[in-house]
């Protein structure tokens, strides 16, 4: 099946998450293709896990302060912070059935495009189970998936730079986590591509891409009206609702 | 009363429950960054909670979640039956001693 490819863009929070939407309706429903897509989110933004409250991961406050959106995924997993110029994000989505049947299988498979990816900048990265991949055992990416009605879904982000100061004022870290892994601050346990190489932003993305169309029939395409409607629709009805964000 | 506990589960994800209560548990929140196929079936798994009594045994009220998720076809990433019935009960203790103290 060929794979549409939509290149790196930059949107606000609520649609990224409403395109992600768009597109999980349009392959229910047989009139989207199988999309890869490379984005970043402009201005930057918190993203927090389906089963997350908002207010215990989130210092709303400073985010508000600082102009960052802050908004609930679809998917489950932990509250990230997207730096603009930080980071790169990609979701995949299509039809169930182009993946391995277990969820924590299709992980390893498309954590391996992510994998792929990194190793064309000569970066070592491993995946690490249930969700993230790790270069010389720090976090370089997570990544979150979600299986509707026939389709996958799976996004995730690959850490380019890392505003520390940032991320440290707009995310209330737990305690009990970081004990668990006998480690003293977020910043022993997270790395950055900028730190193995000096790629820009955008080579970065070029290497992604190459990693992730391997061994793949696809076209650069871009959103078609209908799901760009839909997606502005989400973004609105959904993505931007204190009823969803505040939910938990 | 009301009382609160985090845990993180071994090898996976952090739980964090709410829960108000009066012999019986009359409200519940379960959070944290787990995964949970499909992501609705929370609403099951905590409806299977509620309304329990707070001195059922930690076993049975895990078997109670285990029973719904199975029903359900319910699929948990990085969290256990087991984990969120011990962090229901740790946070049933902390309500009880938050009140006493």
């Amino acid at each position: 099946m060929e794979w549409r490819v939509i290149e790196l863009e930059s949107h606000d929070a609520y649609l990224n998450m409403g395109i992600d939407e768009a597109l999980l309706e349009g392959i229910r429903d047989g009139t989207s293709p199988p999309t890869i897509r490379f984005y970043t989110w402009k201005p930057s933004a918190v993203s927090i896990g389906r089963f997350q409250s908002m207010n215990d991961e989130v210092n709303t406050e400073r985010c508000k302060s600082l102009e960052i959106d802050c908004v609930r995924r679809i998917t489950g997993g932990g509250a990230v912070y997207h730096d603009q110029k930080g980071e790169i994000t990609y979701s995949v989505i299509a039809p169930e059935k182009m993946f391995p049947e277990g969820i924590r299988e299709s992980y390893r498979e498309i954590c391996g495009w992510v994998i792929n990816g990194l190793a064309t900048i000569g970066i070592d990265a491993e995946f690490a189970p249930i969700n993230d991949i790790l270069v010389k055992g720090k976090k370089i990416s997570g990544n979150a998936q979600t299986r509707r009605n026939g389709v996958l879904l799976q996004h995730g982000t690959i850490l380019y730079d890392l505003d520390i100061r940032t991320m440290f004022g707009v995310l209330n870290i737990s305690r009990e986590k970081i004990s668990d892994k006998m480690i003293k601050s977020v910043e022993e346990r997270v790395t950055r591509v900028l730190n193995y190489s000096n790629v820009t932003q955008e080579g970065l993305y070029s290497a992604l891409l190459s990693g992730f169309v391997r061994g793949k029939d696809y076209k650069i395409g871009r959103l078609t009206e209908t799901e760009e409607k839909r997606a502005n629709e989400l973004s609105e009805s959904v993505y931007k609702s204190k009823e969803w964000n505040f939910s938990r | 009363m009301r009382g609160s506990a985090k845990k993180k589960v071994t090898g996976g994800k952090l739980i964090s429950i709410r829960v108000e209560f009066n012999g019986s548990i009359d409200k519940i929140e379960i959070m944290g960054d787990f995964f949970l196929h499909p992501e609705e079936s929370i609403s099951y798994i905590e409806e299977s909670i509620l309304n329990t009594r707070t001195d059922e045994p930690e076993d049975a009220l895990a078997q109670r979640i285990s029973n719904v998720a199975e029903s359900k076809k319910i699929e948990m990433i990085g969290v256990t039956p087991e984990a969120i019935a011990s962090t229901v009960k740790m946070a049933i203790r902390n309500g009880m001693e938050s009140n006493r103290a």
